[in-house]
């Protein structure tokens, strides 16, 4: 049934079936698009976490002493547009996804994939414009572009910022509609919806939240350049406009946004712990059933960055109900990961690591979402370094802990070769350990009153700044660290077998790298996800 | 005759699972830009709701007549896009000329639009530009001209990027559309009628408030 | 049916209401009915919406997925409006202590 290659072997695969850079450039091969896109998104982390170290730095002193407070307004700006749309929305999905996604489905490929490149091209422009609007000076209304500041007062080059994020928002609808087609139509025989791996339930979750919410962003920074340029607008008061409006439109889909940037981690995750505790995943309906219910709701609790705006103190109460019961499908994954752990045989590989780390950190993350839900205590500590160490939680010790841990878990079969191990154990801790010491002390900070956005605080607040400062340069450390070893194991690595880990998914019974089709024969699927019992004598688990 | 590498791309198994992927993934990218549109018509909606007197007020300087022709003439450029993708579908070669006339008809409500365009831009309707109105909620009317302008002018860019869109369908359609392959006719046909679909709804909340009212 | 297809007549007489409807939405237009004109017009357009839709865009005749799909994107337009129409709506209310 599936081809075993010696590791170390040459055959053709999807790397070197074609030569030259115009193969990579009009590839439609889902696998060598997934390289672009991590190429791409790599160079773009580690600007934004340029942007991340420079405010740190300013944050050493309460005086602001590194730059002036126009140039830092601008740092937390482009910070939050660079991270958001440029590595945290694209990156699981349009990495990871993309190569894994056809292969966990038996396919050949994605439902549309010249689409796939256009994407990737798409992505680059809006990147392009971003950049451009960088290095022409910047924007400092904050990644949030709240009117009227950014319709009105800014100085700085709003516009063309928001016409790269404008942009790059195509490229995830293509991309969302590519997904949802490849996962309703291409499954190859016997994968029912109930035998697929939670990665794809989780995709395909992913992917309606792109399709949905995404459009309202583009429209509503279309109108906010307009009412910028021919200074008249829906936002403007003057008028009888509404700044309020603007800030529903932008979280109607910067809030489903979040899941976009959780759902695809969750996925990782929920292909790690079930493989190192070689045990099948616990309450597989119920994790399938909790990413749909996620993406759901999660558009439902959009006024809950709203409560302290001007709202309707009865819409206000409306999210805040949503809000808690968006919590629940997050606490039934957590509580199913957890199981799937219990009693199983656990090794501590460098993606289990990282998929532990996510567990713990995101719950920590979540249940203080769920103080923020509540609204006598947000109205004392929004716009605090309160929210910003509940969403660094999610989105650094969550997101990228999951990105990471998928990275390594899949490398092997990106690659052909495997990382070393030590490296990649030491990384995972030290991220860990950087990651809390530079956001655990933002939790106290912003229950004592520190604001964000501000690059100068009150000196009682120094010795927690110094130390979150420290924890940020041991994370940059950890983050650098696997760059490095990972480049280097693309040359000198161990080849990697077929199947390192020994795990069930239809992308490990294809070589490592695989072939440019991904399989010689058409799978049938007749085991359900996780199935190990099933599979014990061909995964030689003994 | 189709060419074979046409019927089936490789990553599929048989043609039909082709069609209808490419058919839902048509209808997925019409559910975006119905949230795109959905957007405005959201906050038309709260304004409405709140300036109900300059609503009507704007809606009633509206030129009803242009407004229901124009409305014919876009049904009528779905009535022959219809016909195009029937023939398509049946490998007849008049389709062509039916797509040839869907476009012209979608010429033709541009070229009535931008003179509506033109005649408010003359009476001092078009805001920011020496928009004027005599009545107590003038800052208001001018934002329901705002919004009349940005949501029909987001029609009308999706209009000319259909009309594009059919003109450079002619060219497959003369060389490789026939009975056995005719997906591309079928999505621009959705593609069309979803732009008259929102068009209906402009019409509806733009025109017909206070049409009663000239 | 290989394809989702609409019959020659369907479309004809789909187009023929069409227009009808136009007409007829324009004609209510001018009577003066206060709040219930944008209502009306609006519930006009929909039935015309619903005519393109089933039958010119085949969403009566084709994959029950599409079906799915387009009443799918009309529920997330509605939880746009109704959520966001919350605020509007009780915007001016009291607050629940009476002030």
């Amino acid at each position: 049934m599936a081809t075993h290659t010696l590791p170390g072997a040459t055959t053709e695969n999807y790397l070197n079936s074609e030569d030259g850079i115009l193969s990579w450039l009009l590839t439609t091969d889902h696998k060598r698009i997934a390289l672009l896109y991590t190429f791409s998104i790599t160079a773009l982390f580690f600007l934004g976490g340029t942007f991340a170290l420079l405010m740190r730095l300013q944050l050493l002193t309460p005086d602001g002493a590194l730059v002036d407070l126009e140039t830092y307004n601008k740092l937390f700006t482009m910070h939050g547009i660079i991270m958001v749309w440029f590595f945290l929305i694209p990156s699981i999905p349009n990495t990871i996804g993309n190569f894994v996604l056809p292969m966990a489905l038996g396919a050949k490929d994605l439902a549309f994939p010249k689409l796939n490149l256009l994407s990737w091209y798409i992505f680059m422009l809006g990147a392009a414009v971003a950049l451009y609007s960088i290095f022409r000076g910047g924007v400092d209304t904050g990644w949030t572009f709240y009117t009227p500041l950014s319709t009105g007062y800014a100085m700085g080059y709003v516009v063309m910022a928001a016409i790269g994020v404008f942009i790059s928002g195509f490229s995830s609808i293509l991309t969302g509609i590519n997904f949802i087609v490849t996962i309703h139509r291409m499954r190859v025989p016997g994968l029912t919806w109930f035998r697929m791996p939670i990665f794809c339930w989780s995709m395909y979750a992913s992917s309606l939240i792109f399709v949905l919410a995404t459009p309202v962003l583009a429209i509503t920074l279309v109108l906010v350049s307009l009412e910028r340029i021919f200074h008249i607008g829906v936002f403007d008061p003057a008028y009888g406009g509404d700044p309020l409006l603007f800030q529903h439109l932008f979280w109607f889909y910067s809030h489903p946004a979040v899941y976009i940037m959780v759902l695809p981690a969750m996925a990782v995750v929920s292909e790690i712990i079930p493989t190192f505790s070689r045990k099948p995943l616990f309450g597989y309906k119920a994790v399938a059933y909790s990413s749909m219910a996620i993406a759901i709701v999660g558009f439902l609790v959009w006024g809950h960055h709203m409560f302290v705006a001007g709202m309707s103190v009865y819409a206000a109460m409306a999210f805040s109900f949503l809000s808690y019961m968006v919590a629940i499908p997050s606490a039934i994954k957590v509580f199913n990961w957890t199981a799937t752990m219990y009693k199983g045989s656990i090794e501590l590989s460098t993606p289990m690591l990282y998929a532990i780390g996510f567990v713990g950190l995101f719950t920590i993350g979540g249940m203080s979402g769920l103080f923020l839900a509540a609204i006598g205590i947000d109205v004392h500590v929004t716009d605090t370094y309160f929210v910003i160490a509940h969403f660094h939680y999610i989105m650094v010790g969550g997101s990228v802990m999951a990105f990471l841990g998928g990275m390594h878990f899949w490398w092997p079969k990106i690659s052909g070769k495997m990382y070393p191990e030590f490296l990649g154990k030491l990384s995972a801790i030290t991220v860990f350990l950087g990651f809390n010491l530079t956001f655990f002390p933002q939790f106290i900070l912003g229950y004592f009153g520190m604001n964000r956005r501000y690059g100068s605080y009150a000196p009682e607040f120094q010795d927690l700044n110094v130390l979150s400062t420290a924890g940020a340069t041991i994370l940059g450390v950890g983050y650098i660290l696997p760059l490095v070893y990972l480049i280097w194991s693309w040359k000198y690595g161990e080849p990697a077998p077929d199947n390192p880990w020994r795990t069930t998914g239809l992308e490990w019974k294809t070589p490592s790298p695989p072939p440019k089709h991904n399989f010689e024969v058409t799978p049938v699927v007749a085991w359900k996800a996780y199935d190990f019992e099933a599979q014990r004598e061909e995964l030689h688990l003994g | 005759m189709a060419e074979q590498s046409l019927a089936l791309r490789e990553q599929f198994a048989t043609p039909e699972q082709q069609r209808e992927s490419a058919t839902l993934g048509m209808w997925i990218f019409i559910v975006t830009e119905a949230m795109l549109f959905g957007a405005t018509f959201a906050a038309f909606a709260g304004y409405h709701h709140w300036y109900p007197a300059a609503f009507n007020r704007g809606s009633s300087e509206m030129e009803l007549t242009m407004g229901a022709v124009n409305t014919a003439v876009l049904i009528c450029s779905s009535f022959t896009m219809s016909l195009a993708e029937y023939f398509a579908a049946r490998g007849k070669p008049r389709f062509v000329w039916f797509l040839v006339l869907t476009a012209l008809i979608g010429m033709l409500f541009l070229g009535i639009k931008f003179t509506e365009y033109y005649m408010h831009y003359k009476d001092h309707k078009l805001p920011g530009f020496g928009f004027q109105d005599s009545s107590p909620q003038s800052r208001q009317v001018q934002l329901f001209f705002f919004l009349y302008f940005v949501m029909t002018g987001l029609h009308s860019v999706h209009l000319l990027i259909g009309i594009v869109l059919v003109l450079l369908m002619l060219i497959p359609a003369l060389i490789y559309i026939d009975e056995n392959y005719s997906t591309p006719i079928h999505n621009i046909s959705l593609y069309w009628h979803f732009v008259d679909v929102i068009w209906v709804f402009l019409y509806a909340i733009f025109y017909l408030p206070g049409a009663h009212l000239k | 049916m290989r394809v989702a297809e609409t019959s020659l007549r369907s479309i004809v007489i789909t187009w023929l209401g069409l227009l009808a409807l136009t007409l007829t939405s324009s004609l209510i237009g001018l009577l003066n009915l206060g709040s219930m004109n944008i209502v009306i017009a609006v519930v006009i357009a929909s039935v015309q919406a619903f005519l393109i839709l089933g039958f010119l865009m085949h969403a009566l005749y084709g994959q029950a997925l599409v079906r799915v799909v387009i009443v799918g994107g009309i529920i997330w337009f509605l939880i746009l409006m109704t959520l966001t129409s919350t605020d509007y709506l009780t915007r001016g209310w009291l607050l629940p202590s009476g002030k």
